[in-house]
């Protein structure tokens, strides 16, 4: 199982959970699967045509996966991933 | 939203931190317990050094940032520093604290949130609280709930 921290924003699509357990070879599986246990969560991190929008930030085990292999990065048992919307803004 | 309580110190912290940095923009987090605040964790505004910024104000068709050099990106936006962000969640994790406020100053403008602010305000549960430097000998602290373009102001109480 890959353990899955839940940003404040998304958490009503989870419950409450600030974290939930997933499964997955790769985010992009991850992401299908989270998206079958709590339906809506797909369309936040993903846009229509099934890319991570850019606000959000994911991380596996504190590694940033825009440097890694993007949704294409691999996970495997015990990885904990987190997911941070953007905080931006301006004058 | 609960009401807001931040103690004197961190105040006076965020005003530092916003004249330090003043003209550019400076950003943080505040963490607490019910709406009282007790951990203040600044954080780096990446705005002109990190290229997922301005991808990120494209996509939500808030700013034209490409155009502007370093130094002006900074000094009319603000970009947290993903890093940093998860640190500092991990800490408020660890001390079993929850996200309270979310803040920023603006150099030369009111203490009210821009356009630019309420079209990425990705976060409905925390306060935004903004420092204007616009009258540089009195700095204006004003925080607000951003719900869905909604804009609310939030009184806080120094305690």
């Amino acid at each position: 199982m890959i353990k899955v921290r839940i940003p404040t924003p998304l958490r009503p699509l989870t419950k409450g959970q600030g974290e939930v357990e997933a499964k997955g070879a790769n985010i992009e599986e991850m992401v299908d699967h989270l998206e079958g246990a709590h339906p809506g969560i797909k369309g936040r991190l993903c846009d229509e045509k099934g890319e991570l929008r850019r606000f959000v930030n994911i991380y596996v085990n504190e590694e940033d996966i825009r440097f890694l292999k993007g949704k294409d990065t691999t996970l495997k048992d015990g990885d904990e991933v987190s997911i941070v919307p953007a905080i931006a803004g301006g004058n | 939203m609960l009401p807001l309580k931040i103690p004197r110190q961190i105040l006076d912290e965020m005003v530092a931190h916003a004249r330090a940095l003043d003209p550019y923009e400076c950003c943080g987090l505040l963490a607490g317990k019910e709406g009282a605040v007790s951990r203040h964790y600044r954080i780096t505004n990446t705005v002109a050094k990190d290229a997922q910024a301005v991808e990120v104000f494209d996509a939500a068709n808030v700013k034209q940032l490409a155009d502007l050099s370093e130094a002006q990106k900074a000094e009319v936006a603000y970009f947290m520093d993903p890093k940093e962000m998860l640190a500092a969640f991990k800490d408020m994790r660890e001390r079993e604290l929850d996200l309270t406020v979310i803040y920023h100053s603006h150099t030369h403008s009111p203490a009210y949130p821009s356009m630019t602010d309420i079209g990425l305000a990705l976060y409905p549960d925390a306060a935004y609280l903004i420092i204007s430097l616009e009258h540089k000998a009195a700095p204006d602290l004003r925080a607000y709930s951003i719900q869905g373009h909604q804009v609310t102001r939030i009184e806080f109480q120094a305690i």
